[in-house]
């Protein structure tokens, strides 16, 4: 192995983070290369000297301040008394359902909002002359066409 | 109760958790508060910073107790919400401007040590400037190096966990240790153990 290839995974030979082909290639390399054995001898001295950083200790009152965090941050979010509803609405499944339930209701005001004064010719065409349903026939090429998903939403929107 | 709750898997007391179980909440914090806690210290060099930041994973922990996956285990995933927080969200919280080692309070407090001549006193001072000139350095590295060494110097993780926690590759992290090891050399040049 070159001196080139071994700095480069040096780093992981130290973390002992080779397959034990290379981890034992990079060990021969180094007991006989004196500049790599010194590079990696800086890099050891390096984490030893890390270790010098020392480990700090909870304190005390560490549980009950998070205790009283959460019980804080529970009166933010959910108003008292109102914590179960929160808490139905944050299950995947009541979410589901109450999308599905809001879509069915939508379709079914749409249709009974929008049918009222939609196409009166189709309801009674035996009424209207054959001009007059060319005539609305021609709404097909309206910027919101009578009957399309829009036409019900415009017609809902404005009651 | 406490007692018993010691000898459980930390998945299964997140479980009891995520039921609403405040005493498998507790063993939790316990077991897992001092790894935490270092994670954040080591990486914001603060420490009340750290313990605000790790009552803050805490919190995140009882609130995602219930999505909690079994797939992963639970020291993954704790380091994981540990690690976003660090890496992703505390700029947000508008505190790097505490990201430097010892707060004044903390400085004047070694002062006044200082003045005291125990020979005790002063091996304990050596000790807590050698600390403070690695956290130093540790604070100049970039944050995504910072982490991964960290990581693996103190938390002595694989490579494929860290990769997992910092959710990146396992040849992105071995680069990041490879580039932060060189730069704390550079750092530490003058460090004389």
């Amino acid at each position: 192995m070159k001196c080139s290839q071994v700095q480069k995974r040096l780093s992981a030979f130290q973390d002992g983070e080779l397959n034990p082909q290379e981890q034992e290639r990079v060990s021969d390399h180094l007991e006989s290369c004196s500049a790599c054995r010194e590079r990696y001898a800086e890099m050891e001295k390096v984490w030893q000297a890390l270790g010098d950083f020392k480990e700090i200790l909870p304190e005390r009152g560490f549980y009950g301040q998070l205790v009283k965090k959460i019980n804080e941050s529970n009166e933010t979010r959910f108003p008292a008394g109102f914590q179960w509803l929160f808490q139905f609405f944050s299950s995947p499944w009541a979410t589901s359902t109450l999308l599905i339930v809001g879509i069915l209701i939508g379709t079914f005001l749409g249709n009974i909002l929008a049918k009222s004064d939609l196409f009166p010719f189709q309801q009674n065409q035996a009424a209207y002359s054959g001009a007059a349903i060319e005539v609305f026939s021609l709404k097909v090429f309206d910027p919101i066409p009578p009957g399309t998903l829009a036409d019900k939403y415009m017609r809902m929107a404005s009651y | 109760m406490t007692a018993e709750m010691g000898s459980i898997p930390s998945e299964e007391l997140l479980a009891k958790t995520a039921e609403g179980d405040e005493y498998a909440f507790a063993t939790l914090v316990r077991r897992h508060q001092t790894s935490v806690l270092n994670l954040i210290y080591r990486y914001v060099g603060d420490r009340t910073m750290a313990r605000d930041l790790a009552q803050e994973v805490f919190i995140r922990v009882w609130r995602a107790a219930k999505r909690y996956e079994a797939k992963a285990k639970f020291t993954t995933w704790i380091y994981r919400i540990t690690a976003n927080l660090c890496l992703n969200e505390l700029k947000s919280f508008g505190k790097k401007k505490l990201l430097f080692w010892g707060s004044p309070r903390e400085e004047g407090q070694t002062r006044d040590e200082r003045s005291n001549v125990s020979p005790s006193a002063e091996d304990l001072l050596l000790a807590e400037e050698r600390s403070r000139q690695i956290s130093d350095a540790l604070q100049g590295l970039p944050e995504n190096q910072r982490m991964a060494l960290i990581l693996k110097r103190y938390d002595n993780l694989s490579y494929g966990e860290i990769a997992k926690i910092m959710e990146c590759s396992v040849s992105a992290v071995e680069s990041l240790l490879v580039r932060a090891k060189r730069n704390l050399q550079e750092k530490l040049i003058f460090f004389e153990k």
